[in-house]
Order: C-alpha cells, then sequence, then structure tokens
C-alpha cells in the first residue's frame, strides 16, 4: 500500500493528460493497479518497477483517451516552446555572451532561498508549465528519478526528456529570480 | 579558438551538464568556459540550487476517499 499511496498523486497527473476528466483519470489509475497486480508475475526486472508501473498507465490512459476519442498533440503536453531558446536572447550581444546578467541571488541567506515563501514560488511555477514539463522536473527533481526512468515511464525520447527537464528548470529557476529580487528590493 | 562555446550557448546545456549527459570534448568544453565565465558560474549555481530547493517540495498525498475507492478495487479483484 505504501507504493500505491506514493506512486498514485503522479499516475493521477500523468493520466489526466491524455483522458478528458478527473473522474477519468482516477478510473484508468485504478485499471493500471489491477494491470499491475494481475501481471506482477510477468514482471522482468529489466526496468525499474515504477517505471514499469508508469508504462501500464500510460498505455492505460492512452487506451481510454482514444476511446472517448480524445487525441492529444505532443505539442499541447510538452509545450510549443521547445524549439525557441530557453534563455531570453537580448541578454547576449551578437557573439553570443552576455550583455546584461540576471540578478544575482547565490549570496542570499539560506532560509530566505529554502524559506516557505520560496518553496510556494517554485510549487506554483511548477503548475503552470506545460503538464509533461511539469511531470519530468516533478519526476527528476522532486522524486529524484534517474533520466532513464523518467524517459522509460513517461514514454519520451532521451532528447525530449532532456529538452523538457531543462526548459522547465529555467523557468523555475527565473520565477526563483523574480521572487527574490522583488523581496529584495 | 572557434568552436569555444559561448555564453547563449552554454545555458541550453546546463542541465545534460549535470547529468553528465555530454560528449566528452563537450563537457570539457563548458568547464573551460565555466572556469572563465562568472556569468554562466552564477547562473550554473541557480540551477543547482533551485534543483536543491525543488528537491525540498513534497508530493501531493492521496486523499483518503481515493485511498478508500483503490482500496476498493483492490478487494474486488481479490474476491
Amino acid at each position: 500500500m505504501e507504493l500505491v499511496e506514493r506512486l498514485t498523486p503522479s499516475m493521477r497527473r500523468v493520466a489526466r493528460m491524455f483522458v478528458s476528466t478527473d473522474a477519468v483519470a482516477d478510473e484508468a489509475v485504478q485499471e493500471a493497479w489491477l494491470g499491475v497486480l494481475q501481471g506482477i508475475d510477468r514482471f522482468e526486472g529489466r526496468s525499474s518497477l515504477r517505471t514499469w508501473i508508469f508504462r501500464i498507465l500510460v498505455n492505460t490512459a492512452k487506451t481510454r483517451g482514444q476511446r472517448e476519442a480524445r487525441s492529444v498533440p505532443f505539442a499541447t503536453l510538452a509545450g510549443d516552446d521547445l524549439d525557441e531558446p530557453t534563455w531570453d536572447p537580448t541578454a547576449f550581444d551578437a557573439g553570443g555572451h552576455w550583455s546584461s546578467l540576471p540578478f544575482d541571488w547565490r549570496g542570499l541567506p539560506e532560509e530566505r532561498l529554502t524559506g516557505h515563501e520560496t518553496l510556494v514560488v517554485i510549487g506554483r511555477a511548477i503548475e503552470t508549465l506545460p503538464p509533461m514539463q511539469a511531470e519530468v522536473i516533478r519526476m527528476r527533481d522532486v522524486l529524484g528519478w534517474s533520466s532513464d526512468e523518467v524517459r522509460n515511464a513517461l514514454e519520451l525520447s532521451d532528447t525530449n526528456q532532456r529538452v523538457l527537464l531543462h526548459r522547465a528548470r529555467a523557468k523555475v529557476r527565473a520565477a526563483v529570480e523574480k521572487h527574490l529580487r522583488s523581496v529584495s528590493a | 579558438m572557434s568552436n569555444d562555446i559561448v555564453c547563449r550557448d552554454l545555458l541550453e546545456l546546463i542541465s545534460r551538464y549535470l547529468d553528465d549527459a555530454l560528449p566528452g570534448d563537450v563537457h570539457a568544453g563548458v568547464e573551460a568556459h565555466l572556469a572563465v565565465c562568472d556569468g554562466c558560474s552564477m547562473v550554473l549555481e541557480e540551477f543547482r540550487t533551485t534543483i536543491r530547493m525543488t528537491g525540498m517540495l513534497t508530493e501531493d498525498q492521496v486523499t483518503p476517499a481515493q485511498r478508500d475507492t483503490l482500496l476498493a478495487a483492490f478487494r474486488d479483484w481479490t474476491g
């Protein structure tokens, strides 16, 4: 039951990407867990158990999404900004070197950096990301999964996993910078 | 050298650099750039701090109602 409690919140969010309502997402999660129980004998340990559980979930949720005739373009989930530069191009000169440096918040006290307020800012920043970017950064940086585990669990290419993660981190870092600049002014 | 990494490009490589997922020559190029560039070193440190702070977030909890629904589904299955 501990594993169920630990994985279910991410599973609900991942399922919700592919189906139209929270209720259907919950059904997909239940169905996936039953599939896990029924198929556990076939788990061969070639991936981690949690990755294997997510693959069952993603398949279940996609099947349900298709049944609902709901097809979500990858760009909607991943964000349509993946080909754009991560950083504001006006920060650089023509040669690609810094022309104006961002606010330097390295010297701020630890309690300001890791205080409740900053963590709330980070949580909100993640919530506003395109769903696949949000899920990749949660799995990697909140839950501490490896890049291979996340790539396999969410059926992403290695490149996409890396682009989504970097994009998500850059936006979260920017939100932190904006917050710390405003409270330090 | 003409193949030196400029700041604009280095910023795209930070997550792969931190994952140790860059080809050896690119990894070395990133290190060489960081050794002489305060701006990029600052941003790299800020990424590291951001990742550490993100790791302090807690994952959503399963609500009691969701837990009961799942348990009921398991009971039905095991009969």
